[in-house]
């Protein structure tokens, strides 16, 4: 189930890039390629590993890129494309033209269009050359699976394909990137791969009603479903100033730093793709992440953080190592849930045993300190409620396989926890761990309706974000059709 | 009288045999209901359980698992028969400690892991003593291989280390955990003194890495009474993916009748709610997995006109040959510290000197030094010093890291009269309280007398003791084997060698029940991989019928 939800906002925030308007860059020479392997084939496989191909178009344990991957929705089931080099049931018999119009434009081979759950959107940066590359791998690098992946019917009015080359006309900037001469070549480089396979900015920057990428609010965080993609600005208080260039290039190896871990979709990221680049690309995505304009309380109207700002206030800074087992320690299990020794109760039974029972984690940092953490010290409990809920999944090379069991309604749970007892749970931890005001009083507070919230998939619901979409693709049909109409009619006079 | 519930196969026990079995019939697409006579209840509850307990019974298994009125099971004795669950008789007492709540036993169990050897399935054509079993390892191996990756069993891909010592047909899903500094030094010293081999425990534990869904282990060195955040494997983990799956689980539902029809066939079960109430539940095959004393106590409990004594009995052999691995523990002082505790309670141990022709005259043996933090157990013997403050704490460190506690696990030899019997005394529903007879035997003292003690006062010697406390009798494992023993021959066999009932054809006793020979290791992996082979039988039985 967790897996769904997951992949859902994955597909959902995919979905969104449909709006963006992406003005950044003009027209295209091919920007710098440090780092990526020689080979054709060899640097295909490194751009669709970049590109995280394999998050949606392969079913965990299933044949790679073949497919199939369900994702439950309440306006109905979507499934993943079959992009293998079979010719009966993937992508085999296209041309380097028609792939070309898939990635840069989302235009199948039959001319039909791709629902932007394929995020073309970022994929258009790519140059000529990363493209015919990524053509060359799936063609000759990808064992062809001729089981072809079922069909998605959405319900109307998601089913208007073609109501999609209207959104394309509004919004779809196809520019391919420019370096900057101005610029290093790491940080071109870092920015084409940031803003191009990566995809960074489809979680991490805010959306407006059409869901659209907010302007001027690049990369200054945003609802992803249950998850909240933080703000990753350079700015001290909000964003992630604070950190050293060498933590942004560990966290993107590992996902794993004393202050912050991945988890949701980033875990993801981090465990299919970022891991697996260089460290010289992981270095200029850090490079040009670091020169985004800061976006917070310490940065100016021009993106510069402030001079006198407070560098030792910031979502990493806050709560120190604590615990409450003497209010209820020996009184029995029943009664320690009772008052207010619930939520610290709650904590010793089904958290303490890995995160310690004053909250300090193991001295390795595999099982995280809670004070000091990204995560409590937010002033936005969703990653806090979803990590409760769907626990955590990453796997790299150089941090191991990191697993918190979910405490929802999955087989797995490790307790299947009520919203009212994982609330009572986040309002002990974020008292304890989490940013307090001057009389020690948490700053935060969930409500087991938060819970819920989070449980239903998070404040952007799918359903809402669907229904949104759906209603803007719905107007723009009316507006293309009067538009026809009114064109019609002045010809006719 | 209701009836309740109804499905192909009816399962009695929800513990890692009745699990392992209900999910291979899921898996074949086959409907199953399964009856536990015990609570469900969270981890969070049992881990805040053993948290709230007394230090000074902290150590007793069951202590975290307060029985229901409904489904008593074994307690720390008081010695009253009235109060006390098990009716014990004999020169050794079989007190052992297992639990009836959903998910059994595991629930409590340290983890270990060891296979039988091809030996130890042959005694008595190598050795004249005990009982061959009806089939050889060869055909054991591949439902080993099975419980291995089902229960996320981890071991060493060192040959040299492997148990038993024979190349594998399929390595570990996982690699063996790390040694404490304490098992580090034990290692060294039995190698260089006795020339003995301290092998890590093969173990249903994740190492280092999630499996089936389960994070990897933190080392909270609380694996006995349960480990608190699920890496060590219990049957508990499965239930809800189970239910996933399509099983129906009643808890609080104990089966006191299974009912016989036309050809002596099993037609249902009856089980008392908490309310006293009958009800019935029908199927096409049933399982008994509810452990080497409950399933006897079962099969006898229901005598009818066609089964005079009792089901599945017409061998007499029902409740007979009870075993376990009688223990002799030893605590040694020693003058430099070892600092046990890192890890899990246990997690290496030497199994070479279980095997050998001595074994024509007496028990092998299987030594281990337990990994359990001393600190627990040394604080009494601290606080009896009259020190206090800072002295006291010292004392208490000192005795933590100089205290270790080495285990002698012996066999014990198929005896039809170690029995178990419905005793006269009744528990809170009515139903009769298990009666043993017990007596460990020639074969096993004579093993403590002239082999195994010898050896643990040479380690104890070796590890350089200043103080050794030698015990006076056997103590239990919890092991429970034997009762509705496996053979080929239905004279004098309960089940065939896929644990199906001689008497019933579609009534199946997999587990401990079934082993002809205890050999030294842990009896689990074995309940397991004949789980494995009884649901194989099982399923080509339901699919055929």
């Amino acid at each position: 189930m967790s897996m769904s939800i997951r992949t859902l906002t994955r597909v959902l925030a995919a979905t969104a890039c449909l709006a963006a308007p992406l003005p950044l860059f003009a027209s295209a020479p091919a920007p710098g390629d440090a780092g990526t392997p020689d080979s054709t084939l060899a640097r295909g496989a490194y751009l669709a590993t970049a590109s995280d191909c394999t998050a949606c178009h392969t079913v965990p344990g299933g044949q790679p890129m073949a497919g199939g991957l369900k994702i439950e929705s309440p306006v109905g089931e979507i499934f993943s494309t079959n992009i293998t080099p079979s010719t009966s049931a993937g992508i085999g018999d296209y041309s380097e033209a028609e792939f070309s119009e898939a990635l840069r434009h989302g235009i199948r081979a039959d001319g039909a269009n791709l629902y932007p759950a394929m995020p073309y959107t970022a994929y258009t940066h790519l140059s000529d050359a990363d493209i015919h590359a990524l053509y060359v791998y799936f063609m000759q690098g990808v064992e062809p699976v001729d089981e072809p992946a079922p069909e998605t019917q959405l319900p109307f009015p998601m089913n208007l394909r073609f109501a999609m080359k209207a959104w394309n006309l509004l919004f779809l900037d196809d520019t391919q990137i420019e370096d900057d001469p101005r610029r290093s070549a790491e940080w071109n480089r870092g920015r084409y791969l940031a803003e191009g396979p990566a995809h960074c900015g489809t979680c991490h920057t805010p959306r407006g009603f059409l869901m659209q990428e907010k302007d001027g609010e690049a990369m200054a965080g945003a609802q992803v479903g249950p998850w909240y993609a933080p703000n990753i600005t350079p700015d001290l208080a909000d964003g992630i100033g604070s950190w050293s260039h060498y933590e942004l290039f560990t966290y993107l190896k590992t996902g794993k730093l004393d202050q912050a871990q991945a988890a949701g979709s980033m875990a993801e990221a981090i465990s299919h793709s970022f891991q697996h680049l260089s460290d010289a690309d992981l270095r200029a995505i850090a490079i040009y992440i670091e020169s985004l304009p800061a976006i917070g309380s310490t940065a100016n109207a021009d993106g510069k953080v402030e001079a006198s700002a407070a560098h030792d206030q910031n979502r990493f800074s806050h709560g120190e190592a604590s615990e409450a087992l003497a209010s209820f320690r020996g009184d029995g299990y029943a009664e320690g849930l009772k008052g207010d020794s619930r939520g610290a109760q709650i904590y010793s039974a089904n958290c303490a045993s890995c995160h310690q029972p004053d909250g300090s984690g193991t001295a390795d940092g595999y099982y995280p300190r809670l004070y000091e953490n990204g995560v409590l010290g937010d002033d936005n409990a969703s990653n806090l409620l979803a990590t409760i809920l769907y626990g955590v999944d990453r796997e790299t090379e150089a941090g191991g396989h990191v697993f918190m069991p979910p405490f929802g309604e999955q087989s797995n749970a490790f307790n299947s926890l009520e919203n009212d007892e994982i609330a009572a749970l986040a309002n002990y931890l974020l008292g304890h761990f989490g940013e307090t005001d001057e009389a020690g009083k948490a700053v935060l507070e969930v409500t087991p309706e938060d819970v819920q919230v989070i449980r239903d998939g998070g404040p952007g619901s799918p359903l809402v974000m669907l229904a949104r979409i759906g209603m803007g693709v719905g107007a723009l049909v009316v507006v293309l059709l009067v538009g026809y109409w009114l064109i019609r009619r002045r010809r006719r006079f | 009288m209701t009836q309740t519930a109804s499905a192909e196969v009816v399962i009695v026990g929800t513990g890692v045999v009745g699990v392992v079995v209900a999910e291979q019939l899921l898996d074949a697409g086959i409907s199953v209901v399964m009856l536990e006579a015990g609570p469900r209840v969270t981890r969070a509850e049992i881990v805040e359980n053993f948290r709230n307990l007394p230090l000074g019974i902290k150590g007793s298994a069951s202590s975290s698992y307060p029985p229901k009125p409904w489904a008593p099971h074994p307690m720390p004795r008081t010695g009253n028969p009235d109060e006390d669950y098990l009716q014990l008789d004999g020169p050794d007492a079989y007190a052992q400690t297992y639990i009836r709540y959903a998910g059994g036993s595991t629930w409590h169990w340290a983890g270990t892991c060891w296979r039988l050897t091809p030996d130890d399935m042959r005694l008595n054509s190598r050795y004249g003593v005990g009982r061959d079993w009806a089939f050889d390892y060869e055909t054991l191996d591949p439902y080993y291989n099975l419980a291995e990756y089902k229960l996320g069993i981890c071991g060493p891909a060192d040959p040299a280390l492997q148990w038993p010592p024979r190349p594998r047909s399929k390595p570990y899903p996982m690699p063996h955990l790390p040694f404490s500094p304490g098992e580090e030094k034990f290692t060294r010293v039995v190698k260089d003194a006795l020339g003995y081999t301290n092998l890590p425990v093969a173990q249903a534990r994740n190492s280092g890495t999630p499996y089936d869904e389960r994070p990897a282990c933190c080392g909270n060195n609380n694996c006995v009474p349960v480990c608190p955040i699920g890496a060590k494997y219990d049957a508990a983990t499965s239930l809800k993916r189970l239910e996933e799956k399509g099983a129906t689980i009643l808890s609080n539902a104990v089966v006191h009748r299974i009912e016989t029809g036309e050809g002596n066939r099993i037609e249902a079960v009856h089980y008392y709610d908490p309310e006293r109430q009958s009800h019935r539940v029908t199927g096409k095959h049933f399982v008994i997995a509810c452990n080497a004393i409950e399933t006897p106590k079962l099969l006898l409990m229901s005598a009818d006109s066609r089964n005079p004594n009792g089901l599945a009995n017409s061998s007499d052999q029902v409740g007979r040959n009870m075993m376990d691995h009688p223990q002799m523990g030893l605590t040694l002082t020693l003058d430099e510290p070892y600092w046990l505790g890192q890890g899990p309670v246990v997690n290496s141990g030497i199994m070479e000197t279980s095997q050998g022709d001595f074994r024509a005259e007496h028990a092998g043996a299987y030594f281990r030094m337990n990994n359990f933090a001393r600190n627990r157990y040394e604080t009494f013997n601290a606080l009896k010093t009259g020190k206090v403050g800072r002295a006291l704490d010292e004392e208490i460190r000192r005795r933590t890291a100089c205290t270790v506690n080495v285990v002698a696990a012996h066999e014990i030899l198929p005896d039809p009269n170690n029995r178990l019997t419905l005793s006269s005394r009744k528990d809170w529903l009515g139903l009769p309280k298990p009666h043993v007879y017990y007596d460990v035997g020639d074969y096993t003292r004579r093993s403590a007398d002239v082999y195994s003690m010898p050896i643990a006062r040479r380690i104890a010697e070796a590890m350089g003791a200043i103080d050794v406390k030698e015990p006076t009798q056997f103590a239990q494992s919890k092991h429970l084997m034997g009762s509705t023993i496996m053979g080929n021959d239905p004279a004098n066999s309960v089940v065939d060698t896929d644990c199906r009932a001689y008497d019933h054809d579609n009534l199946f006793l997999p587990g401990g029940g079934a082993m002809a020979s205890t050999a030294c290791g842990n009896s689990t992996i074995t309940m397991v991989a004949l789980a494995f082979k009884a649901a194989e039988a099982l399923v080509s039985q339901a699919k055929g019928a």
